[in-house]
């Protein structure tokens, strides 16, 4: 069915008077928002080559769609500027996927926020943090673009707080949640290398993240003594399921494990391996299932994965670990995936920069 | 000054309620669950007070492999051949 043409407001020329009128309309995530002013929008929208009608994302059980004129109405009023536009298109062609379920991690009780980690030169280009003060405020793109993302959610996909949003307790990514992976330093292949995309193109990966844990060790000086405080936050007995997990290590912490010559995937191994609770443990909290344990030991089994035991995820693979925040302090952080199974995996994209 | 509206475009969709049933009694039950704790146990308990009061039998055990996701349209259509009416419902 054809998209009826984008509602414009009228509204007075006053500023003041126009963010109190996108408060009125329920738009906003309980702060001010930037008036989504036509020229504004146009101008986001300048920044994709594409038709602004092109749809983007489907709500799955809904059918509400994203087109680049919504996207761009939300970026505009999360305070992006067009440089940013490229990353929460991505974003969102990331988190269309049938397998990221943004239906799912966003109106369930578990709460989660999609975290967004861009990679490679266009964080650089258009200013994004990925050092000092990582996940705090006070950086425009990361801010504005993880913010951009909340209200789409919210306003175009409908998932309202309390309503289509039933999160116990949310988390506070569900403000903004977007950082930049870190190059200065970093031993291993930036994700976007990793993830298999050409020299010089960037990528965004998406993931349903539940939360925020940090992990301290300032007197750790090996990769085991590292990695072995990651894992345990990892294995916790409130965050332990068979879901994903994103780890970002400080680089003081980084330095410990690149200078021991590990590899990204020597240290997914070791992670793999050591975040793992007891049958007996899990039975012990209430939190042990048959078909959990099978899901992880049956047919396909990863050869890591030891009898007896409950790991987190389901492969070395699942951990998604790279370098962020800033040159002091031994505090990396583990980001617990929403949901206690697979009911989201994470998804990655291209930022395609218009030439 | 002029704001875009920052809610979908998308027409609503048309959606009508199945017809209900003339009666329940001897009908064909499916059963939905949604692989949570409890989710199989509650629903069978739901479907065997259908059994009791109104004699009818359980045809179908469906299963979603994603709790938090829309059942598949197959599973669906597969399931509304062989039964008269679904259960499912929230497990945890």
């Amino acid at each position: 069915m054809a998209a009826a043409s984008p509602r414009i407001h009228e509204v007075p020329d006053d500023v003041l008077a126009a963010i109190d009128f996108c408060f009125d309309q329920g738009w906003t995530d309980g702060l001010p928002v930037v008036p989504p002013q036509v020229d504004r929008v146009k101008a986001m929208l300048a920044a994709d080559a594409r038709p602004p009608e092109t749809v983007i994302a489907t709500h799955p059980a809904t059918g509400l769609e994203l087109t680049l004129h919504s996207a761009a109405v939300n970026a505009v009023m999360a305070g992006c500027l067009p440089d940013y536009f490229p990353i929460v298109v991505a974003a969102f062609e990331a988190m269309n996927r049938p397998d990221f379920n943004f239906h799912g991690s966003t109106a369930s009780t578990g709460g989660s926020a999609p975290l967004l980690i861009v990679s490679g030169p266009y964080a650089d280009k258009i200013g994004m943090n990925s050092d000092v003060n990582l996940f705090g405020p006070g950086n425009r793109p990361n801010a504005t673009i993880g913010r951009a993302t909340r209200l789409i959610l919210r306003n175009v996909f409908q998932m309202l707080p309390g309503i289509s949003d039933k999160s116990t307790q949310g988390n506070p990514g569900k403000y903004s949640f977007c950082i930049a992976e870190r190059a200065r330093g970093n031993p291993w292949p930036l994700l976007c290398e990793a993830q298999g995309y050409p020299k010089g193109t960037s990528s965004v990966t998406a993931y349903a993240g539940g939360g925020f844990c940090n992990v301290e060790n300032h007197g750790g000086n090996t990769p085991e003594q590292i990695l072995g405080s990651v894992a345990d936050a990892m294995a916790n007995y409130g965050c332990i399921t068979l879901g994903q997990s994103v780890v970002i290590l400080a680089p003081e912490h980084m330095k410990i494990v690149g200078e021991a010559g590990w590899s990204r995937e020597k240290a997914q191994d070791f992670l793999f391996a050591a975040a793992r609770r007891s049958v007996d443990g899990m039975k012990g909290v209430g939190k042990y299932r048959d078909r959990e344990y099978d899901t992880q030991h049956g047919e396909g089994a990863h050869p890591l994965a030891a009898e007896g035991f409950l790991h987190r995820g389901l492969k070395p693979d699942d951990i998604l670990i790279t370098m962020g925040g800033g040159d002091a302090g031994g505090h990396s952080c583990f980001i617990p995936s929403w949901s206690r199974g697979r009911g989201s995996i994470m998804q990655h994209a291209p930022i395609r920069e218009r030439t | 000054m002029q704001l875009y509206a920052p809610t979908s475009t998308t027409p609503k969709r048309k959606s009508v309620r199945a017809p209900v049933l003339a009666s329940l009694d001897g009908a064909r039950i499916g059963i939905l669950e949604n692989g949570k704790l409890n989710a199989e146990e509650m629903l069978n308990e739901v479907a065997a007070l259908f059994v009791q009061r109104h004699g009818c039998t359980v045809k179908k055990l469906a299963h979603k492999s994603n709790a938090s996701a829309p059942a598949p349209s197959t599973t669906l259509t597969q399931v509304a051949q062989e039964v008269d009416f679904l259960i499912t419902g929230l497990g945890d």
